[in-house]
């Protein structure tokens, strides 16, 4: 029964979009056939580039074949050929997966490095290669930092901002480098705790130069000089997002995973979650009448609190299901010897808890750095605008002239992500998908 | 002393700790309106005071009622989710029946400033005629805000006779100006009536592509995962790491940058798409600027930013499946093929559903991707200016609420919240329903 109306449902679907394709994408208005003034068009491309793939399985099964035949006549067994060629063919899946999933990326990295940059430009490279010729591989016959130049024009860096800045860098360094001690050397007990020393310097430095950035030192002309304001804004609201996160799920998640005594316990988690099914963007219009009452509309507060209400079920969630995988007989031991509750949080918990906070911090910030409705809402100003705010400026405005500055300006402003993600990786996603199944 | 015991105890340190909060939140209304006329003070001031009731307030209540002390662990989540949270909703409730908009926000109308030139008691005199300069008639109940340097009141309108008014009460301080306040009030089902009057033209296709749009954009990521999933997880794939590793970068680039990006990446003439498509002999194709392509290129960007997370998801639950299974299975000399079917796909069903739903929830209210990408648009014709061919909900309540096509219409956008809201709760219930993460809770 049940595979005959799974079956009775694919159908209808693949119906479905056979007759949305057929009747509404590949009608007569919709898809004209009609090269686009300027562009490479190759007659049956797709024909030569099915064979160019049909070609490379081929190689791949000779490969196979005669590797088995050798390996059979040395060895003197019978293999079989198959299990190398679908692994040959495997791997050739996942390359051309690969390029398609990069094309866009190198696109724009290298968009980012081409002076002449300008999306609406009918000039044509002429190498005689055609992909270059396409612009399908990107055609950088003089590539320049001049997008990236557009981008610090004009800002004025105090000395002493400049010294947080070469230190922050120079953590980095350091941590990037005993990572790499990590993998040639045998493991040593120093080395996880000189990073976490390193990371919590630069994480200290960055905020403390962004604290103290104004934006009376961006003074270049045009909006894209206010970029790295963008970025050090996004850094601040981030920040204090996932430092407001974890003050104020500690002690809830504390509270819910030691007070089992408390009566009422239950409903008021099940209060925790039942909040949490509200995204906080949809009271959209409640919270910007809240700001605008409150004057804080424009603000960096304002933004912070609008987000605070979303950003406390998963942490106390989270945080309360770490302590409960702790054992509670060393508090107990220390309540015995005549400590307060809040004695054996502060002392004993709190510094047992680190790592805890800190994935609590990096997944509010990396979640806070991407959001958009809120920050787009509240943030109205050139001055308070965050990278994602900012950069919706040029693709409204003169997006036309200023691609390449636009497209250097995304690079930038991925770069912390991207490192955030990939070194915290078995974070994020240990974070995501655990949090999608608790959610 | 020893905690109240049972439900009892339960609501009595539940009102204590309300009755707290709505006493501090009380003194800030009161205290800040009760400044306003003598320092002017910016709307947070409500907060601060708030906070300076609250703080002293609970440690005198924690003196009183030690047992009391444990809640206090709770209290600051409790007090930024009622206030930020739970209050919101109430307020969206409340906005959905008004008139609240870009013309009727509360604030003082500043076109309407007009200068006092005498004062006396509660009788002000204008220096033009009352009815004319603060475009009102009849005047009477009128709400204006009289105000001076540091100084500002609000106060009704009595009486007006020419250029002189009177109020309904004293000002404390001389005032300099006098501007009429743009209120909102309460109209009932308006809003929920004229959108069902416009229904066809809004709701209807906003609503079905949206579930549409959240469901395939669901399946199309989980397909591409799963598939993806069940390559990577085979342990004699050479380089797997590095596949999984290289393969997750649409996920740690951030998705409000990405997608702005992909609108150059998607132009017609110029997009590095179509001169993909142009090298491999197929057309341009205008993907940002026909309704229908519109939606294809929507669903495409949003595989090219979810499939990672798909993939991973699958990952994990695929280790969770034991190797015995398959190890019995091939005993029993089960093809790969029946493997796949008869036990992995059954398997992988129970923990790939929650975070199917919860993705299902997530995509529905997926403003961001429209919003940069699309816009909502292109146009369609017989559509309402917010409601274009790839609106969702949540778009078409911000675009009604924040936009120039809209004309600012908060309350109308509240009331179109309200009704994500209800839908919200409802995937949300079912989620719990299939995860069971309420009974888990304990």
């Amino acid at each position: 029964m049940r595979k005959v109306l799974g079956f009775l449902f694919t159908g209808l679907a693949l119906y479905g979009v056979y007759w949305f394709a057929a009747n509404r994408l590949f009608d007569e208005g919709s898809y004209r056939k009609q090269v686009a003034f300027g562009s490479v068009f190759v007659p049956f491309g797709w024909a030569y580039a099915l064979l160019g793939l049909l070609g490379l399985v081929a190689l791949i099964l000779l490969y196979s074949l005669l590797y088995t035949a050798l390996v059979n006549r040395l060895q003197g067994r019978r293999r079989s050929p198959w299990p190398l060629f679908q692994e040959g063919v495997t791997h050739l899946f996942l390359w051309v997966l690969i390029l398609l999933v990069y094309y866009p990326v190198v696109q724009v990295v290298a968009a980012s490095f081409d002076p002449t940059n300008n999306l609406f430009s009918f000039r044509r490279p002429d190498t005689g290669f055609l992909l270059l010729d396409a612009k399908v591989i990107p055609y950088l016959p003089n590539p320049s930092l001049e997008n990236y130049a557009a981008l610090v024009e004009g800002v004025v860096l105090y000395p002493y901002q400049g010294a947080l800045l070469l230190l922050a860098a120079l953590a980095l360094l350091g941590v990037g480098g005993i990572g790499l001690l990590r993998r040639l050397l045998a493991q040593g007990e120093w080395m996880g705790l000189w990073q976490g020393r390193l990371l919590f310097l630069m994480a200290l430095s960055v905020f403390a130069l962004a604290l103290s950035l104004s934006p009376r030192q961006f003074t270049g002309q045009g909006t894209e000089a206010k970029f790295l304001l963008w970025v050090r804004n996004t850094f601040l609201i981030s920040g204090l997002t996932g430092l407001l996160a974890v003050l104020l799920t500690a002690t809830a998640g504390y509270a819910f995973a030691r007070f089992r005594h408390l009566p009422g316990r239950y409903p008021m988690l099940l209060f925790f979650i039942f909040v949490q099914m509200f995204p906080g963007f949809l009271a959209l219009v409640a919270i910007y009448y809240l700001l605008s009452r409150l004057d804080l509309l424009n603000t960096f507060t304002g933004l912070v609190l609008a987000y605070s209400g979303g950003i406390i079920s998963f942490g106390t969630w989270v945080y309360k299901g770490y302590l409960e995988s702790i054992s509670p007989s060393l508090e107990e031991a220390a309540m015995v010897d005549g400590a307060t509750r809040w004695q054996v949080f502060t002392r004993i918990l709190l510094p047992l808890s680190a790592p805890m906070f800190v994935f609590i911090f990096l997944l509010q910030f990396v979640g806070t750095y991407s959001e958009f409705v809120l920050a787009n809402l509240v943030l109205t100003g050139v001055e308070t605008w965050n990278v994602g705010v900012g950069l919706r400026s040029f693709t409204t405005g003169q997006f036309q002239t200023k691609w390449g500055v636009f497209a250097a300006a995304s690079v930038l402003g991925s770069l912390p992500i991207l490192f955030l993600f990939y070194g915290f990786q078995q974070y994020f996603v240990s974070g995501y998908t655990a949090g999608a199944v608790k959610e | 002393m020893k905690h109240p015991p049972g439900l009892k105890g339960f609501l009595l340190a539940l009102a204590l700790l309300l009755g707290l909060l709505l006493l501090a939140t009380g003194v800030g209304l009161l205290g800040y309106l009760a400044l306003e006329a003598y320092l002017a003070p910016p709307g947070w001031t409500i907060l601060v005071l708030a906070l300076l009731v609250l703080v002293p307030g609970a440690v005198a209540l924690g003196r009183l009622f030690p047992w009391l002390t444990d809640w206090y662990y709770l209290l600051p989540a409790l007090a930024f989710l009622l206030v930020f949270t739970l209050y919101p909703i109430g307020l969206t409730v409340y906005l959905a029946f008004t008139d609240y908009s870009g013309r009727k926000n509360g604030f003082p109308d500043r076109s309407t400033e007009t200068r006092v030139v005498a004062q006396e008691g509660a009788r002000l005199v204008l220096e033009a005629d009352a009815k004319e300069a603060l475009r009102c008639d009849p005047c009477q109940g009128e709400q204006v805000e009289a105000y001076a340097e540091g100084h500002r009141a609000r106060a009704k309108i009595l009486e007006v006779e020419g250029p002189s008014l009177v109020l309904d009460r004293d000002l404390p301080f001389r005032a300099e100006y006098v501007a009429k306040v743009n209120t909102f009030g309460f109209v009932g089902l308006k809003n929920f009536a004229f959108i069902l009057s416009q229904a066809n033209q809004a709701l209807l296709p906003v609503f079905t592509w949206n579930v549409v749009f959240a469901l395939s954009t669901v399946l199309l990521n989980a397909l591409l995962g799963l598939v993806l999933g069940l390559i990577l997880h085979n342990k004699a794939l050479k380089l797997r790491n590095f596949y999984r590793t290289a393969l997750i970068v649409s996920w740690a680039l951030p998705g409000v940058i990405t997608v702005q990006v992909w609108v150059a990446l998607l132009n017609y003439n110029f997009g590095a798409i179509n001169r993909l498509l142009g090298v491999l002999g197929i057309y341009p194709i205008p993907w940002l600027n026909d309704p229908d392509w519109a939606k294809v290129a929507v669903l495409l960007v949003n595989l090219w930013l979810g499939f990672p997370y798909m993939m991973t998801a699958t990952l994990g639950a695929l280790s969770t499946i034991p190797d015995e299974l398959y190890e019995a299975a091939k005993v029993d000399g089960a093809t790969p093929w029946q493997t796949l079917w008869g036990i992995t796909l059954p398997l992988l069903e129970k923990p790939m559903l929650p975070i199917l739903l919860s993705s299902f929830a997530f995509n529905f209210n997926n403003f961001y991707l429209i919003y940069l990408l699309t816009g909502g648009g292109p146009a369609e014709e017989g559509r309402l200016a917010t409601a274009q061919a790839t609106d969702i909900l949540i778009s078409w309540a911000y675009k009604t609420a924040f936009s120039a096509e809209g004309q600012s219409a908060y309350g109308l956008g509240a009331a179109i919240s309200l009704i994500i809201f209800a839908l919200t709760v409802l995937i949300s219930l079912v989620n719990f329903r299939f995860t069971g993460a309420l009974r888990e809770v304990r």
